[in-house]
């Protein structure tokens, strides 16, 4: 008898908990944007971090990434403006690089650097979900690379 | 619609406890923790002809997932554990682990080895026949195994997508346990689908004890596929 009370107990006190809790989250998306750079763009660098091991998706983000960037950034590639990577994060050549992008693993990060010498990165997880459309992900990635040299 | 763009603007939900259980939900149905999932299955399906039974094992794991995801948020989250680090070495060692713990446990199911080692006294010897013959804490850790092995997309899911959203709300609780909810609920769900058509076969066949006593055979050779495979994935 004495443990109905107390499991009605612990219901209670956490259905109390959520009802309370559950309100903070609906505040909504806080969109990270990247501080605005005004005094212009010297360059964007877009990286696809792996691991020697890499799952099927994750090659397939690297290989959408370098399709976009090579379509339609080839002259920005040339000159410099753009710089495209696969870089392996088991390697030790890469760990500064890693570092400075905080890579977690598999991801696709896009580093942009100021004409004030400021630098912001951003990680893209929103390509994950268009591994299955083609033309979606490059037209997306597409976008955002131009958002990034338009300096939003 | 597609099913990956519901996925994605439910993974992006305003409330981020929807978000958190579709990111979960993404984690579970996408192909490379496919391997973990059946193992788990196979182990909570085990005793087939108990629906009640593989109900209860698959929230049991669920909580074993739940443990896991709520320690690494929490690690992360209130004490500020790098998630850089924290994340490479999960994706590097975590398989690596599970592969060969894999193994040993189907061995063990199938008397190749046998653990006879272990000594004990009477007391505990009871305590652990009890709690090898309900199986609640072999799922419990089986859970909380799985829930270590990140794959490079899995490790996407959870510290790309998941963990933003923990630190962004300074919740290393709620968050992660909607998320490893979710993670379990296609389990649970396919374990008791699988547990009902195969009671049902075997009772149409007459064959329900024939059946219950391969059940901990197939689990075994299950483990030791899935064990293999991790090792295979990784050394060859």
């Amino acid at each position: 008898m004495n443990k109905k009370y107390i499991y009605a107990g612990i219901g209670i006190a956490v259905a109390l908990l959520l009802i309370f809790t559950i309100p903070k989250y609906f505040t909504g998306n806080v969109t990270a944007s990247g501080a605005q750079i005004s005094s212009g763009i010297e360059k964007v660098e877009v990286y696809h971090f792996h691991a020697t091991r890499q799952c099927v998706t994750c090659k397939t983000v690297g290989a959408f990434s370098e399709e976009t960037v090579n379509t339609y950034f080839s002259n920005e590639l040339k000159s410099g403006k753009l710089v495209f990577a696969h870089v392996n994060v088991d390697l030790p050549e890469n760990k500064a690089l890693v570092d400075k992008y905080e890579a977690k693993g598999s991801s696709l990060l896009i580093g942009v650097y100021g004409r004030d010498g400021s630098f912001s990165k951003r990680e893209d997880t929103n390509v994950w979900y268009k591994i299955g459309d083609k033309t979606d992900f490059t037209n997306y990635l597409k976008g955002v690379i131009e958002q990034k040299f338009s300096g939003l | 619609m597609d099913i990956m763009s519901f996925m994605q603007s439910m993974g992006t939900n305003n409330f981020t406890l929807i978000a958190a259980f579709f990111i979960g939900l993404m984690t579970a149905i996408s192909p490379c923790p496919l391997a973990t999932n059946i193992t788990a299955i196979a182990y909570i399906s085990k005793k087939i002809n108990n629906g009640k039974h593989t109900l209860i094992t698959g929230f049991v794991y669920t909580l074993g997932r739940m443990f896991t995801y709520v320690l690494l948020a929490s690690l992360i989250v209130y004490i500020g554990i790098n998630v850089q680090a924290i994340s490479l070495f999960l994706q590097k060692y975590g398989e690596r682990l599970i592969g060969i713990l894999l193994v040993f446990i189907g061995l063990v199911m199938l008397n190749i080895i046998r653990l006879n080692f272990i000594k004990s006294s009477g007391k505990l010897d009871k305590i652990k026949e009890k709690l090898s013959e309900k199986g609640y804490l072999g799922s419990f850790l089986l859970g909380v195994l799985f829930a270590l092995a990140f794959c490079p997309f899995s490790a996407v899911l959870f510290f790309g997508m998941l963990i933003p959203l923990a630190l962004q709300y300074s919740d290393g609780i709620l968050i992660p346990s909607v998320f490893a909810f979710a993670t379990g609920l296609p389990v649970i769900l396919l374990s008791f689908v699988l547990v009902f058509s195969v009671s049902k076969l075997s009772s149409i066949m007459k064959k329900v004890e024939l059946a219950e006593k391969y059940t901990r055979y197939i689990v075994g050779l299950i483990f030791i596929i899935v064990g293999a495979y991790y090792i295979w994935k990784i050394w060859l």
